[in-house]
């Protein structure tokens, strides 16, 4: 069921035999060499092309590269060139000669072997020795020029690429010749525009983005081969074999998430053959230890703790999902509706409305009543092909997608689409969107069909075995022997596939809405499913391409949620991120125009947490939701500076090192500090799940984890359940407090990923009862944004500096502010 | 019509770009060569060894007939002007040595010279 796009986009590669010249293609043996450096190894032919020299010549010289060898099949059979006499494998020395007599003949080097005395003794003219390498060519008689035929079939090479490639292959010994046509490789890429001509423009600038990232996210991922992994085995539920282990993340931003596949390896020993198997990760604990169900139960060596390997398996899937999307925007005109086609562009379009009955009231049942604006934002995206909606920090915008998500479904125009990028998001909508009684269907990626949800029952695998009727019988039972063996016989196997593949359709045709993630809609069991209303959650978190995935599945209505005030999508590849990628859809619609429909009223924040976001982030329109008294936190005793402010800054001035690894920073103060405000919390009554830590920094977060457990004055599993993460990680979520550790204290450098407003208004927007944010303001309150959040504090008496039972307000004096952030 | 192309492929070749090209090789092969006198100091030894089967039957052919043809052929490669002699390579294969059997035309460099040679020592 697989769409011919999924497979197309590597089309071309490995076009030639591995012998061919890496030049021009020519694969002829007795055209050809290898240059027999062992980190080159390529083959050339011996043919000018239009250049000054021979192809193999040419490499030899522009490569520096001096050893070669024949062809098995040519007619000295695979040879290294070498000199008789010395051994010597420099082609730019050796020549040949005639030992006495014309027929018979030998390879020596010009230096020294052609000063030798004693082969003048033996009566050899060596003046007749003649170069290897003679205008410009290896000896034609030797190896031969491809014919003009061969000549005119081959790939027409200009000198400008001979050394581009050449150039290219000093940092990527693989590359082809077709990298170097696409950008990216010794040049920036084109960056995104705002508008476009048309589908095939927009995807002739994002294709080559995706690949970027997609080649980046591949290197990163398949290096992180690890050795000398312990195992822990055990048995789910499912009766599958189930490897525990810790997976050390580096500071390179890997995460493993549920779903990822990984290969474990043993080499084998005198009792166990070498085994290796593919699984999938089910959960990661919050020891780091990650659960791994494996493909195959048999041969597993279970008596074995010690010296595994693990290696991560890349899947290309999601990258090839938005080539076919940006591809069948481009050549499928059903794909979407007209005024949808050309407002992505950015065409100038008469403003449409949709005429569809407005229902009475807006709220939806089963969600909770909906406040003014979120009425509006419901009231106006039903009316309009294209609306966006910006839900700041705890506006309830899942709550609105919801109610908008109900009315559409009630319109009767077929099956909703949602999809947001995260699963995380999917599942909260999911949720909500079924608590208004309509028949959901989450669809999740078949790799995580093991990893658990909270809406498990929402999920297409769960209904498909849990179905219950009498005709299905069959698949029951045929998926009962499948669990109780582990396997079935081929017929019945074919069987069960054809059966499920029925039910599952069954199932996805009765529901009203389908919930997937944006790479999900993307799945072969809904490459027949046509969506005219499809709702992106958590918008401002993907790529476009990844978008437009759930969009080209006839999309005529469509409604964007995000905050672009808030974290944009993770780019890995910096090159990608430069080029525009991390811009979403939802930023470029803004930027054309379209004006996004604003959630006013927060739910989250005590109102003295949420007045510096709302002046720095949304114009000072974010209303309260909440009083003061709703956000007491009654019977904890917590030292807040100032009662009814459970916030402060809390002046440090310990110094930022490198992290270990070299890649990442940490601050010792700063976290014996942390260690130091959560024991406080903690004594005070607060419980470990209400407390976040944050900080922007792999080091700092690994170093904290480590020094709590050893240092903190109460018991360490305490500890061990309080969540330390990057702001990254904490987007989408709240905590009833959060403690924000800067890190970053050099007086002469940059304060890195602080300085991105974006990250500071996510970490300062996660806390319902009060925060605590640690850092030098010497340093921070160079940048503007930092400086005004640093002021708000010292207006509001919260700059603190000293012991935590006795603080004090802060004197120090701040910088002036570098620039003003635009 | 392929020749055409090929011709014109052939006159695509830049001659400033074929003198800076030959410049490069030059430079390589001049290096090279110091290099080499670098790393020897001392001199050259002979240390080949040439089985002397090699030459057995050698000026029977020297001529340059195809060998081991049949009385045909060489006829046939005669009218053809005997464009390609058979000669006896010496290659090694790690200390292994090896005869291999090989056709060079006659009009090449190689062979040239190579009779010029016998042809002088048949005059002495
Ligand atoms: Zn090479
Ligand atoms: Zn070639
Ligand atoms: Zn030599």
């Amino acid at each position: 069921e697989e769409t011919g796009d999924e497979d197309g986009y590597e089309y071309g590669k490995g076009n030639f035999t591995e012998h061919a010249c890496r030049y021009c293609g020519v694969s002829n043996p007795a055209c050809v060499v290898r240059c027999n450096v062992p980190s080159c190894r390529k083959w050339f032919c011996n043919s000018r092309g239009n250049t000054s020299g021979s192809h193999i010549v040419n490499h030899l010289v522009r490569a520096k590269h001096k050893e070669v060898c024949l062809h098995k099949d040519s007619p000295l059979g695979e040879t290294i060139l070498e000199c008789y006499n010395c051994g010597c494998r420099n082609v730019f020395l050796l020549g040949f000669i005639s030992a006495k007599t014309e027929s018979v003949v030998v390879l020596l080097c010009r230096e020294p072997c052609l000063s030798v005395n004693a082969l003048k003794d033996m009566n050899w003219d060596l003046s007749q020795w003649c170069p290897l390498i003679d205008d410009r060519c290896f000896l034609q008689w030797l190896v031969k020029v491809p014919s003009e035929q061969e000549q005119l079939r081959a790939r027409q090479i200009s000198a400008q690429q001979i050394n581009k490639v050449e150039e290219l292959w000093k940092t990527n010994p693989d590359a082809s010749l077709e990298d170097l046509e696409k950008p990216g490789v010794d040049d920036e890429p084109q960056p995104v525009a705002l508008k476009y001509e048309d589908a095939y423009q927009y995807q002739n600038v994002f294709a080559p983005l995706i690949k970027l990232e997609a080649d980046y996210d591949k290197m990163m991922k398949e290096s992180q081969s690890k050795d000398n992994v312990t195992i822990r085995w055990d048995i789910g539920l499912n009766k599958k074999r189930v490897a525990y282990f810790v997976f050390p993340k580096e500071d390179n931003e890997l995460r493993l998430v549920p779903g990822d596949e990984l290969r474990l390896r043993y080499s084998g020993d005198a009792a166990h053959p070498a085994w290796q198997s593919v699984g999938h990760v089910i959960k990661l604990t919050a020891q780091e230890e990650v659960a791994l169900e494996l493909r195959a139960s048999q041969g597993v060596p279970v008596d074995v703790n010690h010296g595994f390997s693990v290696d991560f398996v890349w899947k290309s899937t999601s990258f090839d999902r938005m080539q076919g999307a940006m591809k069948t925007f481009a050549v499928d005109e059903t794909s979407v509706s007209g005024y949808i086609y050309h407002h992505l562009l950015g065409h100038e379009v008469e403003i449409q409305m949709v005429r569809n009955s407005l229902p009475r009231r807006f709220g939806a049942p089963g969600l909770p009543e909906l406040n003014a604006s979120q009425v509006f934002a419901v009231k106006s995206v039903l009316q309009k092909p294209i609306s966006l909606i910006q839900g700041p920090p705890g506006t309830g915008k899942t709550v609105t997608s919801a109610a908008i998500v109900y009315h559409m479904a009630k319109q009767g125009q077929g099956q909703v689409l949602v999809c947001a990028p995260s699963n995380v998001a999917v599942d909260q909508l999911a949720e909500k969107i079924s608590a208004t009684g309509l028949k959901v269907v989450r669809l999740c990626a078949k790799s995580r069909e093991a990893v658990s949800s909270p809406v498990e029952h929402l999920t297409l695998h769960y209904q498909v075995r849990h179905l219950d009727t009498s005709d299905k019988s069959e698949l029951h039972k045929l998926q009962q022997l499948k669990d109780e063996q582990g396997e079935l016989s081929s017929s019945d196997e074919k069987k069960y596939k054809a059966l499920k593949r029925a039910t599952e359709r069954e199932i996805t045709q009765s529901a009203d809405v389908i919930c997937c993630t944006c790479v999900g809609a993307g799945d072969p069991r809904l490459a027949n499913f046509r969506f005219r209303q499809v709702l992106i959650d958590e918008s401002t978190q993907a790529t476009e391409p990844e978008c437009l995935i759930p969009l080209v599945l006839g999309a005529k209505q469509v409604i964007l949620v995000g905050d672009h005030c808030q974290l944009g999508p993770v780019i890995m590849c910096k090159k990608a991120a430069r080029a525009g990628l991390a811009q979403s859809l939802f930023e470029r619609l803004v930027l054309l125009g379209v004006k996004p429909i604003r959630l006013q009223v927060q739910y989250r924040m005590h109102p003295s947490l949420s007045e510096f976001p709302s002046n720095s982030f949304y114009e000072g329109t974010l209303q309260n939701g909440v009083t003061i008294n709703e956000r007491l936190s009654s019977g904890i005793d917590f030292p807040w500076p100032v009662p009814n402010r459970p916030m402060f800054f809390y002046v440090q001035m310990g110094q930022e090192e490198i992290s270990a690894s070299g890649t990442s920073y940490l601050n010792r103060t700063e976290a014996a500090n942390v260690e130091k405000i959560v024991t406080s919390f903690l004594r005070s009554g607060v419980v470990p799940s209400q407390i976040g830590v944050i900080t922007p920094y792999e080091g700092q977060r690994a170093y904290i984890v480590n020094y709590m457990s050893r240092n903190g004055a109460l018991r360490q599993q305490l500890y061990k359940e309080i969540e330390v993460a990057s702001v990254d990680s904490f987007q989408g979520r709240e905590k009833d407090y959060i403690i924000l550790s800067c890190v970053r204290s050099n007086e002469h450098q940059g304060i890195g990923f602080l300085n991105d407003p974006r990250r500071l208004n996510v970490a300062l927007t996660r806390a319902r009862y009060g925060i605590v944010i640690l850092g030098n303001p010497k340093v921070l309150s160079k940048q503007p944004l930092w400086n005004g959040l640093l002021t708000h504090y010292k207006e509001h008496e919260c700059l603190v500096e000293g012991p935590l039972n006795n603080l004090k307000q802060s004197m120090v004096q701040f910088q002036k502010p570098k620039k003003i952030y635009n | 019509d392929d020749e055409v192309h090929v011709r014109q492929m052939v006159a695509a070749v830049d001659p400033q770009e074929i003198a800076n090209f030959d410049q490069e090789l030059r430079a390589v092969v001049q290096e090279s060569v110091e290099q080499r006198k670098l790393e020897l100091r001392g001199r050259p030894t002979l240390n080949m060894m040439l089985p002397m089967n090699v030459f057995e039957g050698s000026t029977k052919d020297h001529h340059g007939r195809v060998v081991g043809g049949e009385s045909g052929d060489e006829a046939l490669d005669e009218e053809l002007g005997g464009k390609e002699v058979q000669v006896k390579v010496l290659v090694k294969r790690g200390n292994k040595q090896q005869t291999k059997q090989m056709y060079i035309p006659r009009d090449s460099t190689l062979l040239q010279s190579a009779k010029q040679k016998e042809a002088a020592e048949l005059e002495e």
